[in-house]
């Protein structure tokens, strides 16, 4: 095998992403991912294990895993941070009750050490629903201000009707590949 | 957990079938240096002690947003109430699909499977398929699900550019129904557990 190949084979992993969506049940992340990849949303079922979805985008091949959020299934999530390259953070916007809790479990995601190197993006979702908290209302209540572990963004969005999921993940991916992509 | 995919034979060295047939453990560098479908399944029903069941397959075009194929069956569990002994212990192991010559024609689809698991957790879960027109590698996929858990449902889409096919083999593929053919080799902590093989007609009907 020859430089050339080697630096092309190399180039060409670098530009494989892994993203990982989690969140807490019914915030909209299998929505999210089926709403992105042009899908049919209706009649989404509470996922009791993940949904893994393979694609290409803007010349990344990207990996995105959305795993199940019900209390049952989040002392799993640890199993798949390896190698994450970018959390995306999924709220659903109208559940004042748990933003509480919301808050907690990614505060404890930020600690862990295989994500340290993760961007994070933070999806305001169901900004479509009527009494939705702004995304402003949700950086707040979630602290976001106080993160200095990791470059993060909040996004307001609806993944049902599709609005501002585009920007978000194009956020998402040029901070990704201003860290490991080196400019050609 | 990163998509593997090898174009050719790629850096596994190249094995028979016959070669396989004689390992106690079969792992993913030995399906990988296969050149053409297998005659016969590497491993036997009974390997599948993780209990992986494979439930629904779904092919779309990207394009249209059309489901071009779909096929579901109901879980293991609902399925048990009519167990018969004299049934083909391989009747779930196999797929026949039949399109249209225009399926090779499509530019980008997605193809997913669902898949639930048994009550143990499973660490490293990897599915290498590879497939061949008669002896032809056309397409070889290797791609690590890593962890699963205990009892769960998951699905994954793979949404990918159709491999670019010359006039002469799309002439030869439609020409011949069920030459096209595919392995899928699934392997828990790199031991080969499945082993499920499909075929491909595209002149149309059945």
């Amino acid at each position: 095998m020859g430089l050339l190949t080697i630096l092309k084979k190399m180039r060409e992993k670098e530009r494989e992403l892994r993203l990982l969506v989690l969140g807490l049940d019914n915030a909209g992340k299998t929505t999210l991912l089926k709403r992105f990849n042009g899908e049919d949303v209706t009649g989404t079922a509470p996922t009791l294990g993940f949904n893994i979805k393979t694609l290409e985008h803007r010349g990344f091949k990207l990996n995105v895993w959305d795993v199940g959020g019900q209390s049952s299934l989040r002392s799993y999530w640890r199993n798949y941070f390896e190698s994450t390259d970018g959390l995306v953070w999924v709220v659903d916007s109208g559940d004042r009750e748990r933003l509480q809790l919301c808050g907690k479990e990614l505060r404890g995601l930020l600690r862990e050490e295989r994500l340290a190197g993760a961007t994070l993006l933070v999806f305001a979702n169901k900004q479509d629903l009527p009494g939705a908290l702004p995304a402003s209302a949700i950086r707040e209540a979630l602290e976001l201000d106080s993160i200095r572990s990791h470059h993060w963004c909040i996004q307001g969005c609806s993944a049902f009707t599709g609005h501002n999921l585009l920007p978000g993940i194009d956020w998402l991916l040029d901070d990704i590949a201003s860290r490991v992509c080196p400019p050609d | 957990m990163k998509v593997k995919k090898s174009g050719g034979a790629g850096a596994a060295a190249a094995r028979t079938e016959e070669e396989l047939g004689r390992k106690a453990l079969i792992g993913p560098d030995d399906v990988l240096g296969l050149q053409r479908v297998t005659s016969d399944y590497l491993c036997t029903p009974e390997e599948n002690v993780y209990k992986i069941d494979f439930t629904r397959f779904k092919i779309r075009d990207m394009e249209s947003g059309t489901v071009l194929f779909e096929i579901t069956k109901p879980a293991a569990s609902e399925r048990e109430h009519n167990d018969r002994k004299d049934i083909d212990p391989n009747a779930g192991r196999f797929v026949r699909y039949q399109f249209t010559p225009a399926f090779l024609r499509l530019r980008q689809v997605g193809a997913t499977v669902e898949f639930t698991v048994g009550d143990k957790p499973i660490n490293n879960f990897r599915m290498i398929e590879r497939h061949y027109f008669r002896d032809q590698l056309l397409k070889s996929f290797d791609f690590e699900f890593g962890f699963c858990i205990p009892s769960s449902k998951n699905t994954c889409e793979h949404i990918y550019e159709f491999p670019q096919l010359s006039e002469d083999l799309i002439r030869e593929m439609i020409l011949h129904p069920y030459e096209t053919q595919s392995d899928s080799f699934y392997f828990v902590d790199n031991k080969l557990v499945m082993h499920n093989k499909a075929d491909y007609s595209y002149s149309g009907g059945p």
